[in-house]
């Protein structure tokens, strides 16, 4: 288990190195400037090449990047051009909201994607199995925009229930705060929730054509507790790895969901520093998006042993 | 009750509590106001981005303000005399201005912000480049002087968009090229900064020793009446979004709207419509360096030929109230309307262009437009016209980019033959980015060179608008650039709201009925 362990960090840092290799140098191959983007239009060359100057980002890439690696090293992710403020903190205050958005979204992928899943896999064939992964498939195909601007024209607009938009900090208004995120969470959970869903279904219906299964079944075993101890616990291995991949996509993949609900989370923060090519954001960003892989995924990969321990770890 | 179901109830009531309270906080003061997105640095003298400019008027003052006809006021200054031919500016500021950081205004805090805006200022150069000394000749006095009188000065000074707005002197000397940092957003204005949050918000709170003038409020003119305790601007990117928040209560304001919604909001009872008064063009700037186009004036009036203008207004902004089919640069109504040149704006003659295009030696050589897609309006003419070009025989081949890049490829003369951007309301013929022979498209015929000494170096109006229907009429000669047409952006607002500035979005003398 510990050799694994070891094994599974040093592979993990050797990726944290040729990912922030990649991210420097595609950043700064494609087009553009964030100088002029900052300058404006009426900028003329003079000024352009001294504020590029002042700024470092006249010097060779080579250079630009091992000053980076060496201040990332010591924790500092560099200076937003935009924010003029510290690549962290920034970081810092985007994911506070994408992390709750993220596992408020995971509540809901649960709490609906498990039940609904158990239930169209019990009830495998019926009408109430074709309408739920009719849903599902419905859920998944539309697009979270539509889906995003409908809950808040019904909820916000019309009925006056919930925010439109906006998250202010639960470290400003208290837990309170957290209503913000019901529409975000419940867009985003749409199409994963069927995702999951769509797998509970299709796991349990593989456990259950299992030998044990029916043996369980033979010896008299009430229904639901086959399900329940024999059939979803099994099933649930391959569900728990999606959760993995799931969780730590929802923090990149909640772009869209930000965007039209205007939160201040790390998704929208990419796309807009890309657009304006504040590289020490991007940078900062995708290096904290990989290590937020990389460290899910391992610890997906250690958790197998815990949910089943005839999991032998290589 | 069992203990869960107490603990939900309780649970509840905080929720409800903290709505309430929330609610109250926004009745006590703040207006928010949701902008189209995240502002560069506010140093609004380095940048000419609107949305830095919007939250930057609150907080920074410039010496002249435009009033609701774009008539550069007094604002900072008090009295200004013109000597020497118009080679000497002597401004009187007003006494007993504070700064945020209540310290007062003086000549050398001006004389430091213009010395500054002249070396780095995004609009800097149009004034100072000609400027031989700037001097405080007295505490609230300053004196410039130019190798060249240039008739436009007041303008030139009366807005803080890439404008020379006032800092204090330590900080205008102290940040150089470099855009200030937050903690030294200190201005003159009603309302001083107080925090930004990246992607939440920029919050300005009510200057309490602010000075308004005596004078009726006009536009960006007269006094500056604080109604409100706090501004929040939020960004807000997705449109929809925006108009639903002010439909929900959730912003007071909001801006940019786009034109598919226009009729649908015009009935709207939940908001108020709030059109700007001042007309944004788009613009394709010809490559005058380089290229295929670069003194072929025949080629470029054969790509106007093919053209009709009104079908790329109506793809890209919508309902007629949004957009006008106006050949002259500045609109009907201000003093700088021209009909020169204006047959040649918008023929829509198929048959004519192929012919001029013949006459002018064109093989069918692609032209490469240049255009971005962060701006769908610029796509959306470059798609129509691409279109229309290419039933005249004209072949073009559009290059479709991100604004960051578009900016960056336009100073490289080699890249392209077309670009496509937009220009806002100039209340004078100097501020037109294309008469500046420095910007991309280069447009420096000997023609041009004459008429822009003339326009800038006379002081008489008359004569300053003979000059100008002189360049509209070259403009349409040689083709520098082509106006698509007027369109006018407009915003939305809680119909609560009172006192909307006619010129654009400025939360002073804004109040709630």
């Amino acid at each position: 288990m510990w050799s694994y362990a070891l094994k599974r960090t040093g592979t993990t840092a050797l990726t944290l190195v040729a990912a922030s290799i990649v991210v420097f140098a595609f950043i700064h191959v494609i087009p553009g400037d964030p100088i002029y983007v900052l300058l404006g239009d009426t900028a003329t060359p003079d000024q352009i090449e001294n504020l590029r100057h002042e700024l470092g980002l006249d010097q060779p890439i080579v250079i630009q990047y091992l000053q980076w690696v060496g201040h990332a090293l010591s924790g500092d992710l560099g200076h937003s051009i935009f924010f003029q403020a510290p690549v962290l903190s920034v970081i810092a205050d985007g994911a506070e909201t994408s992390t709750l958005l993220a596992t408020i979204t995971m509540v809901w992928v649960v709490l609906i994607g498990i039940p609904i899943g158990v239930i169209a896999a019990v009830r495998h064939g019926s009408w109430l199995d074709q309408g739920l992964s009719g849903a599902a498939m419905l859920m998944a195909s539309v697009p979270t925009f539509w889906v995003g601007l409908y809950l808040i024209l019904i909820f916000a607009a019309t009925l006056g229930w919930l925010p439109s938009s906006g998250y202010p900090s639960i470290f400003d208004g208290g837990l309170g705060n957290l209503r913000y995120l019901i529409l975000p969470s419940l867009t985003l959970a749409a199409p994963n929730a069927a995702l999951i869903l769509r797998l509970t279904r299709a796991s349990m219906l593989d456990v259950s054509r299992e030998d044990y299964v029916r043996a369980a079944r033979a010896k008299g075993i009430r229904p639901w507790q086959v399900v329940r101890r024999h059939i979803l616990r099994n099933a649930l291995l391959t569900v728990v790895s999606a959760f993995g991949f799931t969780f730590a996509a929802l923090l990149s993949e909640a772009v869209v969901t930000e965007t039209v609900f205007a939160l201040p989370g790390i998704g929208r923060l990419v796309v807009q520093s890309i657009l304006r090519r504040d590289y020490p954001v991007i940078q900062g960003i995708i290096l904290v998006i990989v290590v937020i892989y990389l460290l899910v995924n391992l610890i997906v990969d250690l958790t197998y042993r815990v949910l089943d321990p005839r999991v032998e770890l290589q | 009750m069992t203990s869960g179901l107490r603990l939900l109830t309780r649970a509840a009531a905080a929720i409800a509590t903290v709505m309430f309270l929330n609610a109250q906080a926004g009745a006590a003061g703040t207006l928010r106001d949701a902008t189209i997105g995240e502002p560069p640095p506010l140093d609004v003298m380095l940048t000419t981005a609107d949305v830095a400019s919007v939250i930057g008027r609150h907080i920074f003052e410039t010496l002249y303000a435009w009033d609701s006809t774009y008539t550069p006021q007094p604002l900072l200054a008090d009295s200004d005399r013109v000597e020497d031919g118009g080679k000497t500016i002597i401004i009187k500021l007003r006494e007993g201005v504070l700064f945020h950081n209540g310290k007062e205004l003086t000549a050398k805090d001006v004389a430091a912000s213009m010395v500054r805006w002249g070396k780095f200022g995004a609009r800097g150069k149009l004034l100072m480049d000609a400027a031989t000394s700037v001097e405080a000749t007295g505490k609230y006095e300053i004196t410039l002087k130019l190798s060249a009188p240039n008739g436009a000065w007041k303008n030139l000074i009366a807005d803080v968009n890439g404008g020379l707005v006032i800092y204090p002197e330590d900080i205008a000397e102290k940040a150089g090229n470099k855009p200030i940092e937050p903690k030294d957003y200190i201005g003159t204005g009603p309302y001083k900064f107080v925090d930004w949050r990246p992607n939440r918000y920029v919050e300005v709170e009510k200057f309490d020793k602010y000075k308004p003038r005596t004078e009726k409020s006009d536009g960006y003119a007269g006094a500056r009446i604080a109604e409100f305790d706090k501004i929040r601007f939020i960004p807000v990117p997705d449109v929809g979004t925006r108009v639903s928040g002010v439909q929900a209560g959730d912003y007071d304001y909001a801006e940019m709207i786009s034109g598919d919604l226009y009729d649908n909001l015009s009935k709207d009872k939940s908001v108020q419509v709030h059109r700007s008064n001042a007309p944004i063009f788009g613009l394709f700037f010809m490559n005058s360096k380089e290229g295929i186009l670069k003194d072929n004036y025949k080629l470029r009036r054969a790509i106007q030929t093919a053209l009709d203008k009104s079908q790329a207004l109506r793809v890209a902004f919508g309902p007629k109230d949004l957009w006008s089919a106006e050949g002259s640069i500045f609109p009907k109504g201000t003093a700088w309307y021209s009909t020169a040149g204006v047959d040649g704006y918008s023929p829509h003659d198929p048959t004519k262009a192929r012919e001029l295009a013949k006459e002018a030696g064109y093989t069918g050589t692609p032209i490469r437009l240049l255009v971005s897609t962060n701006y769908q309006a610029h796509y959306d003419e470059a798609s129509v016209f691409t279109r229309q070009l290419a039933d005249a025989g004209i072949n073009v081949q559009m290059m479709v980019v991100d604004w960051a890049t578009l900016l960056k490829m336009r100073g490289q003369a080699e890249q392209w033959d077309i670009f496509v951007t937009h220009h806002g309301f100039s209340p004078d013929p100097v501020l037109l980015t294309f008469i500046n022979a420095s910007y991309p498209g280069w447009w420096d015929s000997p023609e041009i060179k004459a008429l822009r000494v003339e326009l800038v170096n006379s002081s008489d109006q008359a004569a300053r608008k003979a000059t100008w229907d002189k360049i509209q009429a070259l403009i349409y000669e040689q083709v520098p650039v082509m106006k698509v047409g007027d369109a006018y952006t407009y915003d939305v607002a809680s119909p609560k709201l009172t006192g909307l500035n006619p010129n654009g979005p400025a939360f002073w003398n804004v109040s709630t009925k």
